[in-house]
C-alpha cells in the first residue's frame, strides 16, 4: 500500500516540475505528460485490484476505503483521458488561433493540470479533516491558474470571482471545521485532532449545538465549492472561460471532490445533529440549485455556459440524493458522480471542438452539424442525451433512482417539483442542442471534423464505461461490493 | 489581552475608513502584527515549546512581512492608488463594521455563554464580518484582496482562542494556503493591470447570464 501512496504522492509533482523546469519540445512534453497518468491510472488499477473494501488502510496520515477508492477512480479515469487527449486539442487550439505566441506553454499547462490532478487526489488520501480542508483549498488556487490559463479579460474576470468567491466560501468552511475541533476538545480533549476515524468512532460524544453549528458552515463553504446555489455565481463564468479540458475535469472531478468531502464531514457530525436538519436545508438548497439552473439553460446561447448550467442541475440532484440519506439514495449519488464526471467531460471536450470548427461559442450561429461534421454531431448528440439522462447511460438509471428515494422517503412535493424543474433543462438542452445539429449551415461554415482517433477513441470508452457501469453495476461482484461499502461508510 | 482587543477593533474600524492602497495595505500589515502578537502570548501561556512559538512565527514571517510587501509591490506599479468612491461608500462600511461588532457580541452571548475570552472572541467574530463586509463592498482588487486577509486573520484569531491552535500540520498547511493565494492574487491584479489598465474590478461586466 505505501508503494501506491508513494506513486500517487510523488509521480504528479515530480512530473509538473519536469515540465515547467525543463526545456523540452511540445512533443516530449505530451508523452511526459502522457506517461505520467498512465503509470497512475496504472497503479490505480493494481490498486483497485488488491483492495478489499472491508479493510480500509489506515495511518496516522492517511486513510483509503471503498468511498474514497470509488471517487478516486473517477478522478483517475479524467485524469488519464484528459492527459491522452490533451495533445490534439492544444495543438487544435494553436492552429485555430485561440491560443498564440507567449500564451502557448503547453508546460506550464501540463504543470498546471498535473499539481491540480495531485490536490484533488490529497483530498480523497488524507485523514485528517483539517488537511482536507487545506488540500481543497489548495485546488482552488491551482484551479484558478488553469482557468485564467488564457488571461484574456473574460479569463481574468472569471478567475477573479472564482477566487473570492470560493475562497470565502472555504474560509467559512474552515469555520466550521475550528468548531467541529472545539466541540471535539470539549468532549475528549485534544488528543488525535480532526482525526476521522477517530472522530467517527466518538461521533456520539459530541456536543449537538457545536455540531449543528458546524453542520451549517460547513455545508455553506464546501457547498459553494461543489457550486451549490446560492453562491455558484462563479461556476458559469469558471466553466466557461476555462480551456475545455479543464472545465471537463472542474465539473467533473472537483464538484465529486467537494461532495466527498462534504459526506465525509457529514459522517461526523449527523450522529449527533440530527439528519432532519441536514435533510431540510439540503433539500432547500438541492433544489434552488436546479430551479436556479433552468431558466439560464433555456435562454442560452454560449455552448459552454449551457453544459455549466447543466452541471448545477446535476450538482441538485446529486445533494437531493445526498439529502434523503437512506443507502438506496446515496448508492445512485456516487454512481450519479460517476456517470456525471464521465459524460460531462465528453460534452466539454466536445464544445471546445465545436468551438475551434465554427470558430464562435454563439450556439444560434452554428447550423447543420449533422451534414457538415457529422462525428463531431455524433458525440454531440451521444453526450447530450446521456446527460439529460436517456437510458441506457448510467445517468438514467441514477436519476431515476434519486427519484424514487425521493418519493419513498416522503418527499412528494420536493419530488415533483424536481421532476419539472428536470423537464425545463430538457427541453432547453434538446431544443438548443437540436438546433446546431439539423438544417443547413447559413452564416458559418466549420472548417471541417476536427476530431482525431485517439480522441474518438477516449471519448467512446468513456460513454461505454457509463453505459456499463450505470446498467449493470449491480451485476458486477465487486462494483457492487465496493458501492455498498461505501454507502456504509457514509452510514445510509 | 484587553489592550491587544481594544488595538484589534481599532485597526479594523481604521481598515474600513482607509481609501489610499499603500495605508491600507500597511495597516494590514500592522493588524497581522497583532495577532501575532496575541499567537505568541497565547503560545507563552501555554508553556512555549515549538508548537507555542511556531504559528506566532509564521505569522510573522508570512503575513506580516511577505504578504503586506508583495502587495505594495503591485501597488507601486499602480498610478491611480485611491480607491475612487464616494465618502457615503466609506461611512457605509464604517457603518457595517459597528453593526457587525454588536452582532459579534450578540451572538457570541447566544452561542457560548459564560466563555472566558468573551471580548477577543468577539473580535474575532468582527474581524470576519468586517473582512466579509470589505470584499463585498470595494471595488478595487487590492482591496477585496485586504478585506480577504481580514477575514483570514478573524478566523485564525478564532480559532486560536478557541482551540489554542490546530495540530502543527495543519497550521502549517493554513499558512501555505494563504501564501499561495496572495501569489497567485497578485498575480491576478498585476494582470488586471496589464488588461485593463486598471484594478477596478467593477469594469469587468462581460460575463452574465
Amino acid at each position: 500500500m505505501t508503494t501506491y501512496l508513494a506513486i500517487f504522492i510523488c509521480l504528479p509533482p515530480i512530473c509538473a516540475i519536469l515540465a515547467l523546469v525543463g526545456t523540452f519540445n511540445n512533443e516530449i512534453l505530451h508523452w511526459l505528460h502522457r506517461i505520467t497518468a498512465t503509470i497512475f491510472g496504472l497503479a490505480m488499477v493494481k490498486l483497485a485490484m488488491d483492495f478489499d473494501p472491508t479493510q480500509p488502510f489506515y495511518n496516522d496520515y492517511f486513510y483509503i476505503d471503498a468511498l474514497s477508492l470509488w471517487v478516486m477512480i473517477i478522478i483517475t479515469t479524467l485524469y488519464v483521458a484528459a492527459s491522452w487527449t490533451a495533445k490534439s486539442y492544444l495543438s487544435r487550439e494553436e492552429k485555430c488561433g485561440v491560443l498564440k505566441g507567449e500564451q502557448l506553454q503547453t508546460g506550464r499547462y501540463f504543470a498546471l493540470m498535473q499539481l491540480f490532478c495531485w490536490t484533488m487526489f490529497l483530498v480523497l488520501i488524507v485523514n485528517n479533516l483539517g488537511l482536507m480542508w487545506v488540500a481543497i483549498e489548495a485546488t482552488t488556487l491551482i484551479s484558478a491558474l488553469l482557468i485564467s490559463y488564457k488571461f484574456t479579460k473574460s479569463a481574468l474576470e472569471a478567475t477573479w470571482k472564482y477566487v473570492m468567491v470560493c475562497t470565502v466560501g472555504i474560509c467559512l468552511a474552515l469555520l466550521g471545521t475550528l468548531i467541529m475541533y472545539y466541540a471535539q476538545i470539549q468532549a475528549m480533549g485534544s488528543a488525535n485532532a480532526l482525526d476521522w476515524v477517530y472522530l467517527k468512532q466518538h461521533a456520539n460524544a459530541l456536543n449537538p449545538s457545536l455540531t449543528k453549528l458546524a453542520m451549517l458552515f460547513l455545508l455553506v463553504g464546501y457547498g459553494t465549492k461543489a457550486g451549490m446555489a446560492p453562491m455558484h455565481s462563479w461556476l458559469p463564468d469558471a466553466y466557461a472561460e476555462a480551456p475545455s479540458l479543464t472545465s471537463g475535469m472542474l465539473s467533473g472531478a472537483l464538484c465529486t471532490c467537494a461532495i466527498y468531502v462534504l459526506l465525509r464531514n457529514l459522517v461526523i457530525l449527523l450522529p449527533t445533529a440530527g439528519a432532519e436538519l441536514m435533510s431540510s436545508m439540503m433539500v432547500f438548497f438541492a433544489l434552488l440549485t436546479v430551479a436556479i439552473a433552468v431558466p439560464f439553460v433555456v435562454v442560452q446561447r454560449d455552448v459552454k455556459r449551457i453544459l455549466a448550467y447543466s452541471s448545477m442541475e446535476n450538482i441538485g440532484i446529486m445533494l437531493a440524493g445526498v439529502s434523503v440519506f437512506t443507502a438506496f439514495s446515496l448508492k445512485a449519488v456516487m454512481l450519479h458522480m460517476y456517470s456525471h464526471a464521465m459524460i460531462k467531460f465528453v460534452l466539454f471536450f466536445m464544445a471546445g471542438t465545436i468551438i475551434q470548427e465554427y470558430g464562435t461559442r454563439n450556439m444560434m450561429r452554428i447550423h447543420g452539424m449533422l451534414i457538415d461534421v457529422p462525428q463531431t454531431a455524433t458525440f454531440w448528440l451521444t453526450g447530450m442525451l446521456g446527460i439529460l439522462g436517456l437510458p441506457p447511460f448510467g445517468l438514467f438509471f441514477s436519476k431515476f433512482n434519486i427519484l424514487t428515494a425521493m418519493f419513498k422517503s416522503g418527499h412528494y412535493i420536493a419530488g415533483s417539483l424536481l421532476v419539472v424543474l428536470l423537464v425545463g433543462v430538457l427541453i432547453g438542452i434538446l431544443y438548443h442542442g437540436m438546433r446546431m445539429l439539423s438544417d443547413k449551415a447559413k452564416s458559418r461554415k466549420p472548417i471541417g471534423d476536427l476530431l482525431q482517433p485517439i480522441d474518438i477513441l477516449v471519448l467512446v470508452l468513456l460513454l461505454l464505461a457509463t453505459v456499463v457501469v450505470g446498467v449493470g453495476f449491480e451485476n458486477f461482484g465487486w462494483l457492487n461490493h465496493l458501492l455498498s461499502q461505501a454507502v456504509m461508510i457514509i452510514g445510509g | 489581552m484587553e489592550y491587544l482587543v481594544v488595538a484589534l477593533m481599532c485597526i479594523v474600524f481604521l481598515q474600513t475608513r482607509f481609501m489610499e492602497l499603500r495605508r491600507s495595505t500597511i495597516l494590514l500589515g500592522v493588524q497581522s502584527a497583532f495577532i501575532a502578537a496575541a499567537c505568541l502570548v497565547i503560545g507563552i501561556a501555554h508553556g512555549g515549546g515549538l508548537h507555542g512559538f511556531l504559528p506566532g512565527i509564521l505569522t510573522i514571517l508570512v503575513k506580516v512581512i511577505f504578504i503586506p510587501f508583495a502587495i505594495l509591490k503591485v501597488v507601486r506599479g499602480l498610478k491611480d492608488e485611491r480607491e475612487i468612491i464616494s465618502d457615503i461608500n466609506v461611512n457605509y462600511s464604517t457603518g457595517v463594521a459597528a453593526l457587525a461588532l454588536a452582532m459579534s457580541y450578540m451572538i457570541i452571548d447566544r452561542l457560548l455563554p459564560g466563555f472566558e475570552g468573551r471580548d477577543i472572541l468577539a473580535t474575532a467574530m468582527f474581524m470576519i464580518m468586517t473582512g466579509l463586509a470589505l470584499i463585498v463592498m470595494r471595488a478595487r482588487a487590492i482591496m477585496q484582496m485586504i478585506g480577504m486577509i481580514t477575514m483570514e486573520n478573524g478566523i485564525y484569531l478564532l480559532g486560536l482562542i478557541m482551540t489554542e491552535g490546530l495540530p502543527i500540520i495543519i497550521e502549517l498547511g493554513v499558512f501555505l494556503d494563504v501564501l499561495i493565494a496572495v501569489v497567485i492574487l497578485v498575480i491576478l491584479t498585476s494582470r488586471l493591470r496589464l488588461n485593463f489598465s486598471t484594478t477596478d474590478t467593477n469594469v469587468m461586466q462581460k460575463l452574465k447570464g
